[in-house]
């Protein structure tokens, strides 16, 4: 088990589109600022950067993790950027975690930015996720993003019965969830007819099952609490934070709609921090498309996905309540500031901070989930309350 | 401000040459590894299965079988088995407009070395059959 990490403050900017001139290095020292603030701390008590961010082709900036720290007031700290497609802005969480851990460092702040929206059009951006995957054959191939989900989805669906409804159901709660935070892309009131009549993207996936490209910046700030001063105290604590790789290639899986690598990254999870998926009160799971929420869920070990999901489950009332953020469906997804916003949201949530939809049932523990290609690389945290 | 960077990739493909040259050519050639058995389509260097680097190439017929399909904005995409073949593949559809199951690999379209399917008329292949 992880012992010594603790949440120490975070902050993120809007996640959108950004039409109002201003540039990924704004976003980034807002969310800076932002998260030194919650922390009470100053940028000379901050040690080391790790910056997330997926791909230069959006900054068209190599060498982003001096840049970044250069930017925002960080002169002298260790510095260095983490990527892993979908999961980099969590995988960059776990660098963090590991030097507080290990006493590499003392207070480490990271930074997740992204300009997905706005830097590229959408199809340019679309042909460079196409290369996530295996890009010697998907992404010769060019098939994109959303149809290999599209095939895994099917898959998911013809072994375990779940269907579009059930989809369109996810599509519509979590632009709900993002109605109450003022930071998310898509805070859209649609009805189960609307996701099922908006425009097929890839079939079964319709526009509304799919997430948005988004620009925006997470940070978060982690120490061990020893290092924290009085405003940092009394925060959320991580338990566990592992990661997993699946095969690559849709193809080479004994089952192209089951998430192995994420049920691999889960179970470690579980047994480092010694808790069960059935005592998780809150989570934050990848949802790139509706039905790689359910997807993820099944893969974290819930029991019986399907008819939790048709009981309310995972609502904000319910036992497990999932990705009251919004998720990546409705706060959005700007990549490397993705996961760092997930990981924010729960602390948040754990600490009773949370800005947006709060969970009904305080949790004690809390599952972070991210991952990159198709559930190819996996990143699991776990937190627990105060 | 505009900007636009212009890149002109050369991308060699080492031990998986072979493989791609093959189709190039439109023809299927899979890798076998020598500790278990296991056919891989598309090849690979190492065996997904056992691990182990020992493998042969050893060509397919061709011919494979939808498992799923899905028809998106810029083209139709199945994950399908190769006949021979142990594992399953994902290959965009020549010819999405034909709703059979059965098709058989055919040359790339285009400089990219993809894996392009085209669907074939099963009734009247198996009409011709007999």
């Amino acid at each position: 088990m992880i012992s010594n990490v603790s949440f120490a403050g975070g902050a993120m900017t809007p996640f959108n589109r950004r039409k109002d001139g201003s540039s990924f290095r704004d976003w980034a020292r807002a969310a800076v600022q932002g998260a030194l603030d919650d922390a009470g701390l100053e940028a000379r008590d901050i040690d080391a950067l790790i910056v997330a961010s997926e791909s230069d082709f959006f900054t068209m900036q190599l060498n982003p993790a001096a840049l970044l720290a250069d930017e925002c007031g960080l002169i002298g700290v260790a510095a260095k950027r983490v990527e892993g497609g979908g999961a980099s802005g969590h995988l960059a969480v776990h660098a963090g975690v590991a030097e507080v851990a290990s006493g590499m460092a003392c207070r480490v702040l990271v930074l997740g930015v992204e300009p997905s929206a706005s830097h590229l059009k959408g199809a340019d951006v679309g042909a460079l996720y196409g290369l996530s995957f295996d890009a010697w054959t998907d992404g010769m191939t060019g098939i994109d993003s959303t149809s290999l989900y599209a095939l895994s989805a099917q898959a998911f669906m013809a072994r375990t019965g779940a269907t579009l409804d059930d989809f369109a159901r996810i599509a519509v709660r979590n632009r709900a969830h993002a109605r109450m935070n003022a930071n998310a892309h898509l805070p859209l009131d649609v009805s189960l007819d609307e996701v099922a009549a908006s425009p097929v993207v890839a079939s079964p996936y319709r526009r509304l099952d799919c997430s948005p490209l988004s620009d925006g910046a997470a940070a978060i700030i982690l120490a061990n609490a020893s290092d924290l001063p009085a405003r940092a105290q009394g925060r959320a604590r991580f338990r566990a934070a592992v990661s997993a790789v699946d095969a690559v290639r849709l193809g080479e899986r004994q089952d192209a709609g089951f998430f192995g690598g994420k049920q691999r990254a889960a179970q470690r999870a579980y047994e480092i921090a010694g808790v069960t998926a059935a005592e998780i009160g809150l989570a934050e799971v990848y949802d790139s498309y509706s039905g790689a929420q359910l997807q993820s869920l099944e893969a974290l070990g819930f029991a019986d996905v399907i008819a939790a999901e048709r009981d309310g489950a995972f609502t904000a009332q319910g036992a497990m309540p999932v990705n009251l953020s919004g998720g990546l469906l409705g706060q959005g997804a700007p990549v490397g500031a993705t996961g760092v916003a997930q990981v924010l949201t729960a602390a948040l949530q754990l600490e009773g901070r949370y800005f947006g939809q709060q969970a009904t049932h305080a949790p004690r523990y809390a599952l972070v989930d991210t991952h990159g290609g198709i559930a190819t690389l996996n990143a699991i945290s776990i937190l627990e309350a105060p | 401000m505009k900007y636009q960077m212009t890149l002109d990739y050369t991308i060699p493909f080492g031990d998986l040459q072979p493989y791609f040259d093959a189709l190039r050519d439109g023809q299927a050639l899979a890798s076998k590894c020598d500790s278990c058995g296991i056919v891989a389509f598309p090849a690979r260097t190492n065996c997904a299965s056992c691990r182990d680097a020992s493998m042969q190439w050893t060509p397919l017929t061709g011919t494979a079988h939808v498992l799923f399909r899905t028809d998106a904005n810029g083209g139709s995409y199945a994950l399908v088995k190769f006949d021979g073949a142990d594992t399953t593949s994902t290959v965009a559809l020549k010819n999405p407009e034909n709703n059979t199951t059965i098709g058989t690999l055919v040359a790339p379209i285009g400089d990219a070395p993809g894996l392009w399917l085209t669907l074939i008329d099963t009734e009247n292949e198996e009409h011709d059959g007999h």
